[in-house]
């Protein structure tokens, strides 16, 4: 017997002996006197459950928990890249083009704008502000776009705008929740998350579900964006680095053989085996595959997660920064990693929030910097995924997560320092390419001055139904038994939007 | 086993049991309601044994009906309903007689009464609903009536749009989909039909629905407008809605007098009105895009064959629940063997869709793949394969995306599959067939062909920044 092998023998053996020591009858009869009889109840009376019937038929294998799963129905995206400019960017220098607020601009805000609402940093009666960018009509489309995305406005035949998206957050973190989750509060599972738990991925080496995040901070909702809420935690999203370590304590460290790592994991897994032939947890089975892929991820990740092995004219496309830590980078990344099989990748992109409060959160200063940040790097990820025939099964979904007012931000009743727009719940457009989406389209309008959405109205839960559609299932029948009840992303609410399906 | 039976064999004397707590409990009711007039007040002495036989027959009922209920397969909701129901029969019934024995008890003998004639009705619609089917009652009142059966009928694309008769070609055939299930000539909700040019200017019992020429004052338009969950929005929520370009035309056509006879051309278009009409023109010309699984079904694929393929990390699933044809993905693996195909093979007749791409494969593994013949989409990109293999690929008639990016391949190879109808998309980035497109397009004149290659120029924009005007001083 060799010394791994009974190094492992002995482990094994701790651990029985650490269970067996809970095996008392005594701690039985204490622990379980209710239980058992809450046992019986529930098996003479588990016929009266309703949610059996209709419960949602993705099944949850705690063994592989990533494996692929097929859809309801055949599905037109395989794959999901979710840019979110977190802070939400100015609908009114991007897309929606209002020449009546610009014969507004510096005028008071009209009284009817402002009864009953309430504004988060707007008090009083602020002045309006016209666009303060030019437009043009560009492609065969002649969708509107912005001199700030040059860039964009090349590719604009391949978009599908969503003009009349509506919200009923005004605050960061709830309205990213709303956005992710389908509810503002904590606790729900995101996008990304149901969609892993539904379709599993196609890749065993990798996470199905990659994060990365740049602007140097994380979106204000914290975690909880990709987190799994209510599902197996296996769901949740990998935040992974674009500088350094993709995961951190990737490598093995120094004087650790792989072979010895393999022994160590086959030793963990073990003893985990023999503790779910104890408990019969299936939290325990997931644990074991998670570490069995932590060990193939070891190769896989740092591999696909490394843009230096890109040939030079993808980074002049992209406009990357080898070596830093940025947007650009970060969506060569999504390309990347969506070629490799991962099944959804969120990017989120910190500094879109434009009050006028510092130059940087200027609506004529730092937004442009931020367009121009992003313009050329989400032009080239359109053109690449095309070029390499990923479009047609990869949905990608552009937006913030509230838009912008058209009046200037006085906050506290005072002028701000420089040119700002306040948090917006009533109009702000969202835009998707690829999978099965109409190209070149617009959905929706909002008033002649871009206050509020007067035709294709739709609420993020909308665009939940619609981008589950594209992957293969009906977001009402998509659901997840908890707390008595079946949840789904939508919860009670989302229509699918018809019209932008190609 | 013999437990099973027995419990099945007791199950089985409910629908005889369950007439018993009806016919008692509902006579027990009578008693006690007769029993309020004086000629009938010998009955009282009778009720509470009435009423107890009832209960205990309820509970028979109850005990039977779960045994039951485990032993076959009901609907589990209508089944948990009238479960829930039945016990709350015999819990009243009890309460009931607790009242009829101790007039002391807490709840009002007349709700009491009440609310058991409820709860037996309700259990007992519930129960035959069960066993007849949940339209047994009210099916002969539909047919009376006649049912909703022209929610099905489909627009037809036009083929002149111009030419079309604006009322009978495009407004017609939207009521006809969205309006007539409720408003025609065997159902008038709220007195309306809409299913004639007269009925519609007549209006329904509210008054009339349309007013020629302003759009935004007749109550047809303004009833679609309104929210969905707002009572008057029509249709009705739970109904089909009418989509905004459908709205659009309605709007349209009201605006211009809602003639009945007018063409399409002699109507006055705004910008915002051309598309609309031009879309429905163009729902003939453009071509259908063939599904992207087949129409035909076929068996289930040997469960065998694909969990030795799983083992060899490779992704064969079907592609969607409902269907027996599968996918296969070797984006985990990058080394394919000679047995993996061949086990590939004995799939053929499921297998649509298969991605190939960034393996090892070369020329020879095309011999294979030729051979799976129900393919519409193959992704062989960034493989050993090379401008002798792809010819072989003409064999795969239903072939409707071709991935060949970063293959060692030219535009000949490729125009050798010029024969595939079907062919949707051919992706060629990075192979040698960029300069030979025009050729290429001229032989796919309904394909997309992408050769890729594109370029984001880089402008001054993208490596400066804007920064705030130095003040002067």
């Amino acid at each position: 017997m060799t010394q791994k092998e009974l190094h492992n023998q002995r482990l094994v053996k701790e651990a029985e002996q650490t269970v067996m020591r809970m095996n008392t009858r005594r701690h039985f009869l204490k622990e379980s006197a209710m239980g058992l009889g809450a046992l019986a109840f529930g098996s003479l009376f588990g016929s009266c459950s309703n949610t059996t019937a209709q419960s949602s038929s993705v099944v949850f294998d705690p063994a592989h928990p990533l494996m692929p799963k097929l859809p309801p129905f055949a599905a037109k995206a395989k794959s999901v890249i979710y840019l979110h400019m977190a802070g939400a960017p100015s609908q009114l220098e991007l897309f929606d083009y209002k020449p009546e607020l610009m014969k507004m601009d510096g005028q008071d805000c009209p009284p009817s704008l402002l009864e009953g609402k309430r504004f988060a940093f707007i008090r009083g009666v602020p002045k309006m502000l016209g666009p303060q960018a030019k437009f043009a009509q560009h492609g065969q489309s002649g969708l509107w776009v912005s001199e700030h995305m040059p860039h964009l406005s090349t590719v604009v035949d391949e978009l599908c705008f969503l003009k009349g998206v509506t919200t009923d957050q005004f605050n960061h973190a709830p309205a990213q929740l709303m956005v992710h989750t389908g509810s503002a509060r904590l606790g729900r599972p995101s996008l990304g998350a149901w969609t892993t738990y539904g379709l599993g991925t196609e890749n065993q080496n990798l996470p199905g579900f990659v994060v990365l995040t740049s602007g140097g901070r994380n979106p204000d909702a914290g975690k909880s964006v990709w987190g799994s809420g209510f599902l197996p935690s296996v769901y949740q999203g990998v935040q992974c680095r674009s500088e350094g370590d993709p995961v951190l304590f990737i490598k093995d460290p120094d004087g650790m053989s792989r072979d010895l790592r393999k022994a160590s994991i086959d030793a963990i897994n073990q003893v985990n085996a023999e503790e779910y032939k104890a408990y019969n947890d299936p939290e325990i089975l997931s644990r074991i595959s998670q570490y069995e892929m932590a060990y193939k991820m070891q190769i896989a990740a740092p591999e696909v997660m490394n843009i230096n092995n890109e040939p030079q004219y993808i980074h002049d496309m992209y406009g990357t920064k080898p070596g830093e830590s940025c947007f650009a980078n970060n969506v060569l990344l999504a390309r990347k990693l969506v070629e490799k099989g991962v099944r959804f990748v969120q990017l989120f992109d910190w500094g879109w929030d434009s009050h006028g409060t510092d130059a940087s959160l200027a609506i004529d200063l730092g937004f442009i910097n931020k367009c121009r940040s992003v313009d050329k790097c989400i032009t080239a990820l359109l053109l690449d995924l095309k070029q390499r025939g990923l479009l047609e099964e990869t949905l990608v979904v552009w937006g913030g997560e509230f838009g912008r007012t058209p009046m200037m931000e006085n906050r506290e009743g005072k002028q701000n320092p420089y040119k700002g727009r306040d948090h917006h719940t009533e109009a702000f457009t969202i835009w998707m390419a690829g999978a099965g989406i109409k190209k070149g389209f617009s959905y929706g309008e909002t008033d002649e001055i871009g206050y509020s959405t007067i035709s294709g109205k739709v609420e993020p839960y909308d665009v939940q139904a619609t981008i589950l559609q594209q992957l293969g299932f009906d977001h009402e029948k998509f659901t997840y038994e908890f707390q008595g009840r079946q949840f789904r992303l939508t919860d009670t609410r989302g229509k699918l939007i018809n019209d932008i399906l190609a | 086993m013999v437990l099973l039976s027995i419990t099945t064999f007791i199950g089985r004397l409910h629908p005889v049991l369950v007439h018993l707590p009806i016919g008692i409990l509902l006579v027990g009711l009578l008693m006690q309601w007769l029993s309020r007039k004086p000629t009938y007040a010998t009955l009282i002495p009778a009720i509470p044994i009435v009423l107890l036989a009832g209960t205990f027959s309820a509970l028979a009922s109850c005990i039977t009906g779960y045994l039951l209920s485990i032993s076959d397969d009901y609907d589990k909701d209508l089944v948990s309903w009238h479960m829930w129901m039945g016990i709350g029969v015999a819990l009243v019934s009890l309460m009931l007689y607790a009242k009829e024995k101790n007039p002391a008890f807490a709840i009002d003998k007349k709700i009491l009464s009440i609310g058991l004639l409820v709860l037996i009705m309700v259990t007992g619609h519930l129960g035959g609903s069960l066993t007849h089917g949940s339209d047994y009652l009210s099916k002969p009142i539909q047919q009376i009536f006649g049912g909703d059966s022209s929610e099905s009928t489909a627009i037809k694309p036009i083929a002149n749009v111009q030419e079309a008769v604006a009322y009978t070609d495009v407004i017609e055939p939207i009521l006809a989909t969205k309006c007539y299930s409720c408003h025609n000539n065997n159902k008038q909700k709220g007195g309306l039909r809409l299913d004639q040019m007269s009925f519609i200017l007549k209006g329904g019992k509210d008054g009339k629905v349309l007013v020629p020429g302003n759009a935004d004052a007749s109550e047809l338009i303004k009833r679609a407008l309104l929210p969905t969950d707002n009572d008057d929005h029509m249709p009705p929520k739970e109904k089909p809605q009418l989509t905004e370009s459908q709205l659009a035309l309605l709007h349209w056509w009201i605006t211009n007098n809602a003639d009945a006879t007018q063409k399409v051309k002699e109507l006055p278009q705004t910008d915002k009105i051309k598309p609309i009409l031009a879309a429905l023109q163009n729902a003939k010309t453009e071509v259908k895009a063939p599904a992207s699984i087949p129409a035909t079904p076929v068996q289930a694929a040997d469960e065998k064959v694909i969990s030795q393929l799983k083992a060899h990390n490779i992704m064969v699933l079907p592609v969607a629940q409902n269907s027996n044809y599968i996918m296969a993905s070797f984006v985990t693996d990058s080394v394919v063997e000679k047995a993996d195909l061949q086990l590939l093979l004995q799939l053929q007749p499921q297998l649509i869709w298969l991605k190939i791409s960034n393996t090892n494969i070369a020329d020879d593994a095309l011999d294979m793949i030729a051979q799976y013949t129900q393919l519409t989409r193959l992704d062989i990109a960034n493989t050993h394969i090379t401008a002798a293999g792809v010819p072989k690929l003409a064999a795969l008639t239903h072939l409707q995306y071709l991935n060949l990016v970063g293959n060692n391949v030219n535009a000949n190879a490729v125009l050798a599959l010029k024969n595939l109808q079907k062919l949707q998309s051919i992706y060629l980035y990075k192979t040698n067939s960029a300069t030979a497109y025009t050729a290429l397009k001229a032989a796919f004149p309904h394909t997309a062909i992408d050769t890729g290659g594109y370029r984001v120029p880089t402008l001054v924009s993208d490596t400066t920044l804007v920064k705030e005007p130095e003040e002067n001083y």
